[in-house]
């Protein structure tokens, strides 16, 4: 009798304080959701209304509604589509080799004596702003006084006008991404290989496997999740690059070296604020980092990973 | 006790700061950085007389001031009291400028008694001006000049090289096409006597130095008789980009010649793609190039380089071998700021175009004069050697385009013209035509 | 013997390609401290001196820095702080009580990859509008967006850590929520909190693009646009240039170095415990 009473008095008290649970969960939530609403979501869709109009800051008379002109101005646009193909080749050419890099530097160093030190010397360039590493860029890469035509000039390397031409600058704003963000992937690449188990290894070594065997058929496969969620995270990263272009080509020479981002400021800050065709370009490029993002979140595997599932 | 004397002290001095500040006006200059160590100068003088007026100069590079200032106008937000406009943007900064001309009327006591307005030079006066409005007294009457190494030219022994390799004399040249010659002379990789390694630093980077740089090409054909039978004369408000009626100008032969000229010369310039004024100033500076087109103030880094010692001997200043183009600066007020603020702004530029001024920040920072009785002072001229040669060359300048569709228009043709001489795009009357289409587009969109 | 020659071998071959590597990689950086003890004589030369063959301090004296080391200070210290706050409090509710589930969690992802640019040109707008341009606060609730966004995964993969057990004996115990947060959380979480406020430090004094667009002068402007306003520039003054972009890298780098552990959290929204 005691005990058929005592269970709906627990379940009553223990919904009660659900109950008033989730109303301080949502109190606690609140400041986060409200920032996010003002500060992104707000002008989300303003940027939306405004890609619809030819609204120009430097121009009086602007912001009548235009229809989708300004999307259809996108496809007839030299200079957009030129930034397309730098942008494109930052995603295929620079993430790829930092990804190589980044899992190989991993392996160098795994069981060498002074392993702590060369991560912590390989970390330092992934805390530089990017704006230092542009200031850097011009001294190293200048055409008469720069360090990389002297280091060339050793083996009878005539001089390159690094920012002249569109292969060379495009070279340094890879080879600067490359410099920054390698050890990104190496940091997420890194905790993946600590993480094999150290038995699975030994195990391998008794069997006589191969360095290659070893990293083929033993750590491979439990840094495959790792490379992935550095490889996404990486992409979606690598569409923002825009400090470094800013400080050394300005985009040039022509658009070679002109990424979606940097061609968003020029139309719509420097020069000619032109809102309404910056937004359409923006609202492209949020697209495409959409995409990018819903990959990463399957990948990432959130309900499992932080454990976000309701249990029951 | 003790305690009360500390709080007896700190608060007198609270208000004396308070006071302080109170009493005096705090004012925000915004300029870029050719005029800005003259400008720096200019405040603490000014500060100097008037105690009670304070001017925190900001320099920031033309490519981060311009878009902002556009925006601060058009936004009516007052953050710059006081700025440096090229005269060339006259159309798009002239909405939030303040008209001086009613504002002195208003207040013609803040003008000094021996402030000489008739010493201005008429066309550097008139720069200042939109649509009959005076937005902005003129501050650094800028042009291009072209300087050399005067000791390589005057040198019997390059002299008669070139002759034996040229068969004429070497002289400084007059023109694109002699240009070129003279620049393969000096340039090592084409002749291995050569005492510089390149013959020129040019600047033709995507940036607006490409917008500048065009006209030095294209004003002799846009201002030859052929070039004004077709096109009309060239109108101030529109510049040689345009016809006389505001047409593009370019999308010919002629606008092709000029392009062509400049692709000549780059086999001999360092980078002339991925240089701008620094690194050009820099190459001649340390003796790396025989020529060099620059903006008068370089002067003084010149003189001050070890390589160019001593310099009499060695820097030469010419006029443009085709013409040079106008980079004046005017200082101009904001509107939206308070009347109080704006009558200190006013005190302080007309303190900084005064004859006093001019003298000094020529003297001192190569700042070209805006008014008359500097260009003739005896003085003046011994120190700074173009000074004498200025007057013919404003008499040949072209311009940029002032009207208020100039920042697209800009932004637009930097990257084509750069795409053009990098060979992206073929260098053909067709592509100029595509670009000048892009202009009509954007001056349509009014 | 043969085995044991190639082991050598190869480790050598191992040290000399960490050596390339690291070489490769901090060299950016390595010019980037020489340039800033370089007297101007030394900027540009050939050969380019690989050392300050005459070491100053003169470049250090950089009339006008000052404002902007105090701007990014406030900024990127307001940051931290707040988003520590905030993320904190939003990780407990999402941890605890599973608030949104995937889907908002999701939604928080897509703040922290927003490209910055994508939100720059409406908010400059705004601010026009709102009086919010050039002012700390205006880039204070700008930045506070990424590093929420990562502040609340780095907390929520913390907060995961802490035992439930905990929490419910002490609502047992009779405490309210709230206590339990303040008295068992709170303290249980330090290191993350610890670590939201490092990265957010770290990633908003890094941060350029929107602090450009806006802001317009010393008033609110940060260190990195400060450098920025050097391009193009008409007579670049590589030493002091090169001193404030040591004064700019070395806090990050110092504070990043000594909290790295938690930078793969941050980094990786939890994901991936270093």
């Amino acid at each position: 009798m005691k005990e058929v009473v005592m269970v709906p008095e627990k379940e009553l008290k223990e919904n009660l304080i659900r109950m008033h649970d989730r109303r301080i969960a949502l109190l606690f939530i609140l400041p986060a959701v409200v920032l996010f609403l003002v500060m992104a979501i707000y002008p989300f869709i303003y940027m939306i209304y405004t890609s619809f109009t030819n609204l120009n800051l430097s121009m009086s008379g602007t912001g009548q509604f235009i229809g989708l002109s300004n999307y259809f101005e996108i496809f007839h646009d030299p200079l957009a589509m030129g930034s397309i193909t730098f942008s494109t080749m930052v995603l295929l050419i620079a993430v790829p080799i930092e990804m190589a890099i980044g899992v190989l530097f991993g392996l160098l160093i795994r069981g060498l004596k002074g392993e702590r030190i060369f991560r912590l010397l390989f970390l330092i360039s992934m805390m530089i702003p990017g704006i230092v590493f542009g200031i850097s860029a011009q001294m190293i890469f200048n055409y008469l006084f720069g360090a990389a035509n002297y280091f060339l000039s050793f083996f009878g390397v005539p001089e390159i006008a690094w920012f002249g031409h569109a292969a060379t600058a495009q070279f340094v704003i890879l080879f600067l991404d490359i410099i920054q963000w390698t050890p990104f992937i190496f940091l997420i690449t890194y905790a993946g290989l600590l993480s094999v188990p150290q038995d699975l290894i030994d195990a391998a070594r008794v069997d006589g496997a191969s360095r290659w065997q070893l990293f083929i058929n033993v750590e491979l496969p439990t840094l495959k999740s790792f490379i992935y969620i550095a490889l996404i995270i990486r992409l979606i990263d690598a569409l923002k690059i825009f400090g470094k272009i800013y400080m050394t080509t300005w985009g040039g020479p022509g658009m070679a070296t002109s990424s979606w981002s940097f061609y968003i400021y020029k139309v719509g800050v420097s020069y000619g604020w032109d809102i309404g065709y910056a937004s359409a370009l923006a609202i492209i490029l949020l697209i495409v980092s959409a995409i990018l993002v819903n990959l990463l979140i399957k990948v990432l595997n959130l309900g499992e990973t932080l454990e976000l599932k309701r249990e029951g | 006790m003790r305690k009360y004397t500390i709080l007896m002290v700190v608060s007198v001095l609270v208000g004396l700061f308070a006071m302080m500040t109170m009493a005096s006006v705090s004012l925000s200059l915004i300029t870029s950085p050719d005029n800005g160590p003259s400008l720096q100068w200019l405040a603490q003088e000014f500060e100097k007389q008037n105690p009670d007026i304070r001017i925190n100069v900001s320099i920031v590079s033309w490519e981060t001031l311009y878009p902002r200032l556009l925006a601060d106008l058009r936004a009516k937000s007052g953050v710059y009291d006081i700025f440096t406009w090229d005269v060339m943007t006259a159309g798009s900064v002239h909405s939030g400028c303040l008209d001086l001309t009613k504002f002195f009327k208003e207040h013609s006591n803040i003008i000094p008694k021996n402030y000489d307005r008739n010493d201005l030079l008429p066309l550097a006066e008139k720069l200042g001006e939109w649509n009959g409005d005076l937005i902005g007294l003129p501050y650094y009457n800028n042009t291009m000049l072209f300087y050399y190494r005067k000791d390589l030219f005057n040198n019997p022994k390059y002299q008669k090289e070139f002759y034996d390799m040229f068969g004429r004399p070497l002289r400084v040249p007059t023109t694109w096409a002699e240009a070129v010659d003279v620049a393969k002379f000096f340039t090592k990789k084409y002749n291995s006597n050569s005492p510089t390694r390149f013959g020129i630093a040019l600047m033709f980077p995507t940036t607006h130095t490409m917008f500048y740089m065009f006209p030095l090409f294209f004003g002799p054909y846009r201002r030859s008789p052929e070039g004004i039978r077709e096109f009309g004369s060239v109108n101030i408000t529109y510049g040689d980009y345009f016809t006389s009626d505001g047409k593009p100008a370019f999308a010919n032969k002629y606008g092709l010649m000029a392009l062509e000229d400049m692709k000549a010369l780059m086999p001999y310039a360092p980078d002339p793609l991925g240089s701008d004024y620094g690194q050009t100033i820099e190459y001649f500076s340390q003796g790396m190039t025989a020529m060099c087109p620059q903006w008068t103030n370089p002067y003084m880094q010149f003189k001050s380089s070890p390589a160019l010692q001593p310099y009499s001997e060695k820097i030469g200043i010419a006029p443009m071998p085709g013409r040079s183009v106008a980079g004046n600066w005017a200082l101009g007020i904001s509107k939206y700021i308070p009347l109080e603020k704006q009558i200190a702004a006013a005190k302080f530029i007309l303190f900084a175009t005064s004859k006093w001024a001019t003298l000094h920040v020529l003297e001192k920072f190569g700042i070209a004069p805006i008014r008359e009785s500097i260009l003739d002072n005896p003085e003046a001229q011994k120190v700074i050697p173009w000074v004498k040669a200025l007057p013919t060359i404003y008499q040949t300048e072209t311009f940029r385009p002032r009207i208020p569709q100039e920042p697209q228009l800009e932004s637009i043709t930097d990257v084509y013209f750069s795409e053009m001489l990098a060979g992206k795009i073929p260098m053909t009357i067709e592509s100029l035509k595509k670009l000048a289409q892009k202009w009509e587009k954007v001056l349509s969109s009014k | 013997m043969n085995r044991k020659t190639t082991r050598i071998v190869l480790k050598v071959i191992r040290y000399a390609a960490v050596t390339l590597i690291l070489s490769v990689f901090l060299f950016p950086a390595y010019w980037i401290i020489i340039t800033a003890f370089k007297p101007m004589s030394e900027w540009n030369t050939w050969p380019p001196h690989f050392w300050p063959y005459h070491p100053t301090l003169v470049n250090f004296a950089v009339k006008g820095i000052l404002p902007f080391l105090r701007n990014s200070l406030v900024v990127s210290s307001s940051v931290a702080f707040i988003s520590a706050a905030i993320s904190l409090m939003a990780a407990y509710a999402i941890s605890r009580y599973k608030i949104g589930g995937t889907a908002l969690a999701g939604w928080f992802i897509s703040m922290r990859m927003l490209p910055p640019i994508t939100i720059a040109i409406p908010l400059y707008v705004i601010y026009v509008k709102v009086h919010l341009l050039n002012t700390w606060l205006g880039l204070i609730l700008v930045y506070l967006i990424p590093a929420v966004a990562f502040g609340i995964w780095v907390m929520i993969s913390f907060l995961n850590e802490v035992p439930r057990e905990l929490d419910e004996a002490a609502y047992v115990d009779g405490a309210t929520r709230i206590q339990t947060f303040r008295y068992v959380i709170f303290p249980l979480s330090i290191s993350g909190v610890a670590a939201v406020i490092v990265l957010s430090f770290v990633q908003t004094w890094s941060a350029f693009l929107l602090a450009t667009v806006l802001t317009s002068d010393s008033a609110a402007q940060t260190l990195p646009v400060y450098l920025g306003r050097f391009v193009t520039g008409y007579n670049i003054e590589w030493g002091p240039l090169a001193a404030a972009g040591l004064i700019t890298m070395l806090p990050p780098i110092a504070i990043g170095l000594i909290f790295q552990r938690y930078l793969i959290r941050g980094l990786t929204f939890g994901a991936v415990k270093g």
